[in-house]
């Protein structure tokens, strides 16, 4: 069977335009999609019922027993943490909000490891930001800094910013000029027009001094900031200024590098300086698929984008506190549900070692290193493949995936949905 | 003393000053054979840019638009004078000495083919050969616009997460994909061979 028009379940791009094959229920062809999709769509690495550690050894449970040992492990623990949500659809992430609040629970999301920064700035400074439509028709300037489009949103460029023919960019390419700031060379920077190498840690400096430029200050810069020269930030201070549209995009290269969020508000605050002369924006790359769609979910629900604590009654809110890699380093949740996410593969050493002391349980439809930590798998299906759902892309637009054959797996939101009811019969409304 | 009077005695001759000044050479003209830099024969260029890809002098030859449509434009300080450019252009627009009059009468040219190879262990699918590929985009304005293969004529579209080769033979050897290649995963070779008439079809 044949299925136009798949969204993809892999990256914040949320490509729509895939072609699917199906055959019984396997994905045997993926057109269009990049090579994340194809694997995506493709990998057998799928765990084939929910397993219990025993030990050194695994026995297979069954479903019902392994979300009977879930609730009552959650129900049990004084401070347990619900991490992950990013691979999961909006509807599953709701019930995990709502479980948290029953629990007393810490909920955060894989944004604490990735644009939780960005999250910061922006509420301290807004977001003068876009869709990626308006990129694509408008954009004669694109910056990517600390990002690295080509590895991790391979489709970026061809779908959204410097390849794509515009509406009012007829020329794609041709009238574009796309400059990458980072620490080092890399695939994007090998098709970059502009090339600013900063040294690490510099980020901050650079747009500062460019700021200073914008406001016309020039003259106060000295011959090299952070490694690039006055000369090269001037140019790219003008070609910013002489721009129609321009976008700023970025990744972990500045979120999670030195000064932080503050580097994402000076980057923002350039943006503002920049609309003093013309349409400029800035949007972060958001990495794992529906993360952006978390920060929605669970804003809607508690007021908070991630590490959003109950334990009080009420929803708190304190990145550094309530995160998820300080509550772990503190060794202070006593059990961890991790659902649709990978943090064996993300997080530091000493909250992996934590992860493992406590019972965690993983529910995601793939063996992943977490697997290795956890006491607990509940093999789900893949929102998107084989499951339904929806996803919001990285500038914010809610997409509904679709299910391409009916699977064998039952989804997030069913798994959750027993648990959340278990835990209610326990604790009441 | 004795020395300079017998040199002035037997160079200022009056019969060698008279050759010197009345001398008489046939006039200068060029041999029928001669190769002097291309110029336009008045033809139409297409702007398949086949002289540029054949000109092994770098900065001899370019081709722009003018208000009368594409016309290749000779650099004299850079070209060579090789004529491979006259011998490479499929519409005869250049011409010099009798590079076209031999190649007409022999049914010799020199003809391009491309070969587009991909190296799937570089490619990441994204895509940006085939978006940018400006055959792609007269054939398919969806492929231009984002990526969405929606013409089964398509030279480039992106297939199980790799760049795909579809019709090679509608490239034109411009290159763009290999210049926009971030992993340096797809090259494109210009092949340039001698033909007589007949072979090229072949």
């Amino acid at each position: 069977m044949r299925i136009e028009d798949v969204i993809c379940p892999f990256c914040g791009c949320l490509c729509d335009d895939l072609v699917v094959e199906v055959q019984g229920t396997t994905v045997v062809s993926v057109e269009n999609g990049c090579t994340l999709a194809h694997e995506k769509f493709t990998g057998d690495n799928r765990l084939q019922a929910p397993i219990k550690r025993d030990g050194r050894t695994w026995h297979p449970v069954s479903y019902d027993e392994a979300i009977e040992t879930t609730a009552q492990i959650l129900l049990e623990a004084d401070r347990p943490l619900l991490y992950g949500w990013s691979g999961t659809n909006g509807e599953a992430q709701s019930i995990g909000v709502h479980l948290a609040e029953l629990l007393g629970a810490v909920i955060d999301n894989t944004s604490t490891v990735c644009h939780g920064p960005s999250i910061m700035a922006i509420q301290e400074v807004g977001h003068p930001g876009c869709t990626l439509g308006q990129v694509k028709n408008r954009a004669d300037v694109i910056v990517y800094w600390g990002a690295n489009p080509i590895e991790a949103h391979p489709r970026h460029m061809s779908r959204y910013t410097t390849y794509a023919d515009g509406f009012f960019v007829k020329g794609a390419f041709l009238e574009r000029k796309v400059i990458v700031a980072d620490v080092r060379e890399t695939e994007t920077s090998n098709i970059a027009d502009e090339f600013m190498h900063i040294e690490p840690g510099g980020d901050y400096a650079v747009l500062s001094a460019l700021r200073a430029i914008v406001r016309g200050k020039a003259d106060i810069i000295p011959s090299y900031v952070s490694g690039v020269a006055r000369e090269q930030l001037v140019r790219v201070a003008e070609m910013c200024m002489n721009a129609k549209f321009g976008a700023i995009f970025f990744g972990l290269g500045l979120t999670m590098s030195r000064g932080k969020y503050k580097n994402i508000r000076n980057a923002v605050e350039l943006t503002e300086e920049l609309n003093r002369f013309t349409k400029f924006t800035i949007s972060p790359m958001r990495g794992h698929w529906n993360v952006y769609g978390s920060n929605e979910v669970f804003t809607w629900i508690s007021g908070y984008p991630f590490a959003v604590d109950f334990a009080r009654g009420i929803a708190f809110y304190n990145p550094g506190e309530t995160t998820s890699i300080d509550i772990l380093r503190r060794g202070e949740c006593d059990a961890c549900l991790v659902v649709a996410s990978d943090p064996g593969a993300h997080f530091p050493k000493q909250c992996c070692r934590h992860l493992a002391e406590i019972p965690t349980i993983l529910i995601d439809p793939h063996v992943n290193v977490t697997t290795h930590l956890s006491h607990l798998q509940i093999p789900v299906a893949v929102t998107g493949i084989d499951s339904e759902g929806t996803a919001y892309r990285m500038d914010g637009v809610p997409i509904r995936t679709r299910m391409l054959y009916k699977s064998r797996y039952p989804s997030d939101r069913e798994i959750l949905e027993k648990i959340y009811q278990i835990v209610l019969k326990e604790k009441g409304p | 003393m004795k020395s300079v009077l017998y040199y002035i005695k037997e160079f200022a001759r009056r019969e060698w000053f008279s050759k010197f000044f009345t001398a008489r050479t046939a006039p200068l003209e060029s041999p029928p054979y001669f190769r002097d830099f291309p110029v336009l024969s008045g033809k139409t260029c297409t702007h398949s840019l086949f002289c540029m890809m054949a000109c092994p002098a770098p900065g001899a030859i370019d081709v722009l638009r003018t208000p009368q449509g594409w016309q290749p434009r000779i650099h004299k300080g850079h070209c060579i004078r090789c004529g491979l450019c006259v011998e490479a252009c499929p519409n005869g627009v250049l011409t010099s000495g009798r590079i076209l009059d031999s190649t007409g009468r022999d049914g010799t040219a020199l003809s391009f083919s491309f070969k587009i190879r991909v190296d799937p262990e570089l490619c990441m699918g994204c895509g940006n050969c085939a978006v940018a590929c400006p055959v792609n985009k007269v054939i398919d304005t969806q492929m231009s616009h984002g990526g969405r293969a929606s013409n089964e004529g398509l030279l480039l579209r992106v297939n199980e997460g790799k760049c795909l080769v579809v019709h090679e033979e509608k490239c034109t050897g411009c290159k763009t994909c290999e210049h926009h290649c971030p992993n340096e995963a797809i090259t494109v070779a210009r092949l340039l061979e001698a033909v007589q008439a007949g072979e090229e079809m072949q």
